[in-house]
């Protein structure tokens, strides 16, 4: 994920809860000051990649190397450095003061404890004076989630690991959460891991993606996977029926359960044109569809255009200058192409 | 009805003006549950904690145990410690026989499995993001444990209560190993059984008085506790 010396290195990671493979990953790098997007639906791993990176969980197999040192038993010096915020964060029974105030506590940074406190409450938009003293339960599921990030802003993180971080708040609180976790990096250099399901926000703020599937890092931006159930074609390829009478054409899947990725820059928008006769999997395939969102991905200069087919949502990355040309906007019918040598396969995890 | 009603006159006097008698079994009463709370909250905290929080073979059959003990009838508690503590007993030379600390040690083994079983079903029912929550901001293993039973104080506190309130009104124990003797080891719930049988209406109501205010002093106590 770049040339600059990584602060987290993982090799050949694998993590099991009672014996059942949750996370593995061949190698995978954090920059530091980066902020790096986790992406892949419930389950792929995403939340057991954070704990893993906030030495909350020892992994089961594999190394993690913090600033180049391997991290196994995990040395206070580390951990200090690291903090995780969970995507149902706890507080404990106590003010909100006692709670931000906790983590300085136990790091023995004990001096100006109550301007710190205020800072980090300022920080994500919760005034001091209002709510120093209130007691855990008497804050909204916004305010909670706002405490939970002061206390660990306060902290002035490395490494801060959001895991959705927005999940089921106001938004107002959304918002000011966002900020808070950008200042953290913009302020002092922390790095943030963010795993969240707001693609579009990932798209906006993250400097590198990195999309887990079935707990494993999958060389894809995260869009365009396809289940099956794959049917045989007369030309030795298989075909994913869609809802409107269109077919995904792929070929051989290595199993039943195999996932087909087609990289969104796989795809090529091209001009309406009536084509005769079925097509075939050497040839190039068509897909006809609606464009249902367009958006820009921050550094690239590359639109992500999403396209309804049929019961299928798939990504189309565009150049901008060619969006100007084919006018697009959402709502535009669309034809787009793909060569079937192009679809790579995620063996599934039943 | 006038019988208790003449029990309830008695009873006030005897409290008012400071009865030695009334008062030594109060007194035994409150020492020796003191003694027994102390040392089943010394042990049955931690062992409640590790049953709760960890993870090994024999922890299923353990808590079964535990629970199963829960029932223990307080006279076979009474008449296992009186056989270990009487003279031909394996414990007979510590003299625990008829003694205050006899009854305690009685009074520990009923209140033990009360504080393991709760706490551990405390723990149990901790909020999971506890764990993770108390690590990322930088817990060790010794703030993990202490955070963990400040958060679970209130479960505690009930277990303690459970426990002493078991502890207050057995009699089964104090009767065997205590042995029931005056001004030494008459508690009030053996003073109140002696009483009765005499037909001494006043002092046992006089005495079941007394139980009811220590339960709601702890109770007020308790409750302005978990209000902090």
């Amino acid at each position: 994920m770049g040339s600059v010396e990584p602060i987290y290195k993982l090799r050949d990671l694998r993590h099991a809860y009672h014996h059942r493979p949750v996370l593995e990953i061949e190698s995978l790098d954090i920059r530091r000051a980066a902020i790096v997007g986790l992406l892949g639906p419930n389950g792929s791993g995403k939340s057991t990649l954070l704990r893993l990176l906030g030495f909350i969980d020892r992994p089961t197999r594999g190394s993690i190397l913090y600033n180049g040192h391997p991290t196994l038993p995990f040395a206070d010096t580390v951990k200090s450095q690291v903090t995780l915020l969970p995507q149902e964060p706890y507080l404990m029974k106590r003010s909100v003061f006692a709670n931000v105030a906790y983590g300085l506590s136990l790091r023995g940074r004990s001096g100006n404890i109550p301007d710190r406190v205020q800072s980090a409450l300022r920080q994500v938009g919760l005034s001091p004076e209002r709510f120093c003293r209130r007691q855990w339960n008497e804050l909204s599921g916004g305010e909670a989630q706002r405490v939970a990030l002061a206390a660990r802003l306060v902290l002035k993180p490395a490494v801060l690991l959001l895991d959705e971080p927005t999940a089921s708040v106001d938004a107002a609180s959304v918002e000011l959460i966002r900020a808070a976790s950008l200042n953290a990096r913009n302020e002092w250099g922390t790095t943030l891991v963010i795993a969240s399901h707001d693609r579009q926000w990932l798209d906006q703020v993250c400097d590198d993606m990195c999309y887990l599937f079935q707990g494993r890092v999958v060389d894809t931006d995260g869009s365009n996977l396809f289940f099956g159930p794959w049917e045989p074609r007369a030309d030795g390829h298989y075909e994913k029926k869609l809802a409107n009478g269109q077919c995904l054409v792929v070929p051989p899947p290595p199993g039943h359960s195999a996932v087909a990725v087609i990289h969104p820059s796989g795809f090529r928008i091209v001009p309406h044109k009536r084509e005769t006769g079925p097509e075939t999997g050497k040839d190039p395939c068509h897909l006809e569809g609606l464009i249902t969102q367009m958006t820009l991905r921050r550094g690239r200069e590359q639109l992500a255009v999403t396209l309804a087919v049929g019961d299928l949502g798939l990504t189309v990355t565009s150049a901008q200058h060619e969006a100007d040309q084919q006018q697009l906007y959402p709502g535009k019918k669309i034809r787009v192409r793909y060569l079937p040598a192009d679809v790579e396969w995620i063996s599934g995890r039943n | 009805m006038e019988f208790l009603v003449d029990g309830f006159l008695t009873a006030f006097q005897l409290l008012f003006s400071a009865d030695e008698q009334t008062f030594s079994a109060i007194y035994a009463t409150l020492k020796v549950s003191i003694y027994s709370m102390v040392a089943s909250l010394l042990m049955g905290v931690p062992a409640g904690f590790c049953l709760g929080y960890f993870q090994f073979p024999g922890k299923r059959q353990i808590r079964l145990l535990t629970d199963t003990l829960l029932a223990l009838p307080t006279v076979f508690i009474g008449l296992l410690v009186y056989a270990f503590i009487s003279s031909r007993g394996p414990l007979g030379h510590m003299g625990l026989l008829f003694t205050l600390p006899g009854i305690a040690v009685g009074q520990t083994i009923l209140a033990l499995p009360i504080v393991i079983s709760l706490s551990a079903t405390a723990v149990e029912s901790m909020d999971r993001h506890l764990r993770v929550t108390l690590i990322s901001l930088g817990a060790d293993r010794k703030h993990l444990l202490f955070s963990s039973l400040w958060e679970i104080r209130h479960s505690i506190l009930a277990a303690a209560l459970t426990a002493y309130g078991r502890v207050m009104t057995e009699v089964g124990i104090s009767m065997m190993v205590g042995g029931n003797i005056k001004w030494h080891t008459r508690t009030i719930t053996t003073a109140i059984a002696l009483e009765t049988n005499k037909g001494l209406f006043g002092m046992g109501i006089a005495l079941g008085l007394v139980l009811m205010g220590i339960a709601f002093a702890v109770n007020i106590s308790v409750s302005a506790l978990r209000k902090r």
